[in-house]
């Protein structure tokens, strides 16, 4: 089957960032959120191809010609002329496999389903569904127009045409696939959550500040990004809502660190609320070491 | 004999059909927007009304049929069937040092360019896709690959490599490779033509100025240099493209504005040129700015008359001389006052201009005077037709 309109479930930073990817790929793509954040969306995404702009990765007429390819609605109905379907809501395992289920029912049966779940096993997302052997797990990294690799794993029942319809699509995406076995937090998410655990500990200890922590990390293991500024950027309830699932999974090695928890609880959660382990612009970006050092003992 | 000349890019098909026995065109037609449901097809038999439609062609093989269709088609064709077709040249952006010239298509031939498509990402797979696509439906028909780099393939090793460790030439073959071969071999030979003169004695200096713009050096028929370089970036300032830069710059600027390698491309190839210093990229333009007193556009186009005049110098040294200097392509054809302005600062080679000549637009035509030390003209290219009598030559 040709594929040329996606579905992206999902209008989160995930979702976004495959929507935007996905478009600029040439395909046409629905994106669909509950509730009122769909707009918001497409705003953000078209803030995003500005930064790109900016830095003349893109013309204007590859930014119009990418937004021209995304539309938002909040009617499920549209699912029915979808080729296939990403799904990249929070890793709630019921919520997930509600939606799946509607989907389920709307997409025509041929469709294979992605997953871009971390913590949660795709067999056992697959039960709530008719097409167990059409759901596999593709786990795209943010910022996703940035990052050249997926995490793919396939469920007890997945059929090898799944897999190979889901390579495809995220090769042409630009994405270096690794298929690994299945197990909650793949490879990116766990490796990273001990990273940020360990950090915040460190804060916690009292041996050094988040931009200190940060910086060493980021410049001795050559990363664009030091891990608590990718935690900011996921959003530190995310994160704490992975760490428990690892927890559950893995036991207390994965046990958050308590200021994780006191900064969710001060609804100190990262980039969306312009203070996490880190300080924020208005543009999402990141303040000076200085700045985010006042802000943080302010609010500390 | 007739020949399909097909040009297939990542989501286009141009094609042209010819009768060899007088070089004729029976037809041509292009088919855009491939991979939608609103492609487009434009064909226009030659003497008749042109025909267009829109519909649903998701790849290339439907995009040729489609073309056959039309040109075996009761009302706008020029076939009966397609068994009339001889032959099917096919242009191929990349040769790399495999092919030195135009050659007839089969398995291993494929298997080449595919290994090639590194060299070319952007074009060469849609070109070998288009082969693909040609074979299923024709095949029993001959088909041959005519490659823009071919005609460069007689540049020296002085002047093909560059001055970096010879074992990245070997490892990788980064080196010059050079573009629009195929224009080059056109105007050169029927500079010569036009001149009454055998190629083999002559200097020409070949200017093909379209968006993207190179100039080669054809001592003896042979290219000897050509601007382009590894890529269509090297060589002369472009639409959008930066050309010529020096590369400590590039890391310069990728360090002060945090780029990384896609931005940094992107920024040379597609926000530099006409472009990146007047914000309009093409010629007709930049004209227009100027005359409405734009120092922006006017220091654009001096820029771009400059880097050409140095180009001109230099290909001279290396040929010790020139005979001939041809300008084609949309600018080089379409822009008289630039041809004026370069000239002039050529005064040194002893070129006169005759500017009623240099009025003349569409057809070939020597606009320099009789006493002109160095014969100027200005000669409309056909790749195409280098493609076809390419194609005819090999089968």
């Amino acid at each position: 089957m040709d594929i040329r309109r996606v579905a992206v479930l999902g209008a989160g930073r995930l979702g976004r960032g495959i929507a935007e990817c996905a478009a600029s790929k040439g395909y046409d793509v629905v994106l669909f959120s509950q509730g009122a954040g769909g707009q918001d969306a497409l705003r953000r995404i078209e803030k995003s191809l500005d930064r790109k702009l900016a830095k003349w990765a893109i013309t204007e007429s590859e930014k119009r010609l990418i937004l021209g390819r995304i539309s938002y609605t909040l009617d499920l109905k549209e699912l029915s002329k979808a080729d296939l379907l990403v799904e990249a809501t929070i890793d709630h395992f019921y919520t997930k496999q509600e939606l799946l289920r509607t989907a389920d029912h709307l997409c025509r049966p041929e469709v294979v389903f992605l997953s871009t779940t971390s913590t949660l096993r795709v067999s056992e997302l697959a039960r709530g569904i008719n097409r167990t052997d059409l759901l596999v797990g593709l786990h795209f990294i943010p910022p996703v127009p940035n990052v050249p690799v997926a995490e793919l794993v396939r469920g007890s029942q997945t059929d090898e045409r799944a897999v190979e319809i889901a390579k495809q699509f995220a090769t042409r995406l630009g994405k270096q696939v690794v298929e690994i076995h299945e197990s909650p937090g793949l490879v990116n998410p766990r490796t990273l959550l001990a990273l940020v655990n360990e950090a915040a500990y460190l804060i916690d200890e009292g041996v050094c500040n988040a931009q200190q922590a940060d910086k060493i990390i980021r410049e001795s293991w050559g990363m664009s990004q030091g891990p608590l500024e990718m935690a900011d950027r996921l959003g530190l309830d995310l994160v704490l809502n992975w760490m428990e699932q690892m927890q559950d999974a893995f036991g207390q090695r994965y046990a958050p660190c308590p200021l994780i928890r006191r900064y969710v609880r001060e609804r100190r959660l990262g980039v969306k609320t312009r203070l996490g382990f880190l300080a924020y612009t208005d543009d999402d970006a990141l303040k000076t070491d200085s700045e985010s050092e006042q802000e943080g003992k302010r609010e500390d | 004999m007739n020949i399909f000349v097909l040009n297939c890019g990542s989501s286009s098909v141009k094609y042209k059909l010819y009768d060899m026995k007088n070089e004729k065109v029976l037809a041509d037609g292009r088919v855009e927007r491939i991979g939608q449901d609103n492609a487009v097809i434009t064909h226009q038999p030659a003497g008749r009304d042109k025909v267009s439609k829109t519909m649903p062609i998701l790849e290339h093989t439907t995009a040729i049929r489609e073309s056959l269709n039309l040109l075996t088609h009761p009302e706008h064709g020029v076939l009966k069937s397609v068994e009339e077709i001889d032959a099917v040249g096919h242009r191929v952006v990349h040769g790399g040092e495999s092919f030195s010239d135009s050659v007839l298509i089969n398995e291993r031939t494929k298997d080449i360019l595919d290994s090639l498509a590194s060299l070319a990402p952007l074009h060469n797979p849609a070109n070998v896709t288009g082969i693909r696509a040609a074979e299923k439906i024709m095949p029993n028909v001959p088909q041959v690959a005519v490659f823009d780099t071919a005609f460069h393939s007689t540049i020296p090793p002085y002047a093909f490599l560059y001055a970096i460790p010879y074992s990245v030439y070997q490892r990788h073959k980064v080196r010059r490779y050079g573009f629009h071969g195929t224009s080059h071999k056109y105007v050169s030979q029927r500079a010569a033509e036009l001149m009454g003169r055998d190629i083999a004695d002559l200097k020409i200096i070949s200017c093909h100025l379209g968006n993207g713009a190179s100039i080669a050096a054809v001592h003896g028929g042979k290219s000897v240099d050509t601007s382009m370089g590894f890529t269509p970036l090297e060589g002369l300032m472009m639409g959008t493209r930066s050309g010529d830069i020096d590369p400590g710059a590039i890391f310069y600027i990728m360090k002060q504005e945090q780029l990384n390698l896609h931005e940094i491309d992107s920024m040379l190839n597609k926000h530099s040129g006409l472009y990146g210093i007047a914000g309009v990229s093409d010629m007709r333009d930049i004209e227009r700015d100027i005359a409405n007193d734009d120092k922006l556009a006017k220091l654009a186009y001096e820029m771009y008359e400059y880097r050409i005049r140095k180009y001109v110098g230099a290909y001279v040294a290396a040929m010790n001389g020139v005979d001939a200097i041809v300008f084609t392509a949309g600018i080089g054809e379409n822009t008289p006052s630039l041809r004026t302005a370069l000239c002039a600062n050529l005064s040194y080679l002893g070129i006169e201009i005759d500017e009623e000549k240099n009025k003349i637009r569409g057809e070939d035509v020597e606009i320099s005077t009789p006493d002109s030390k160095v014969k100027v003209f200005v000669i409309p290219t056909d790749e195409e037709l280098v493609i076809a009598r390419d194609t005819m030559k090999i089968v």
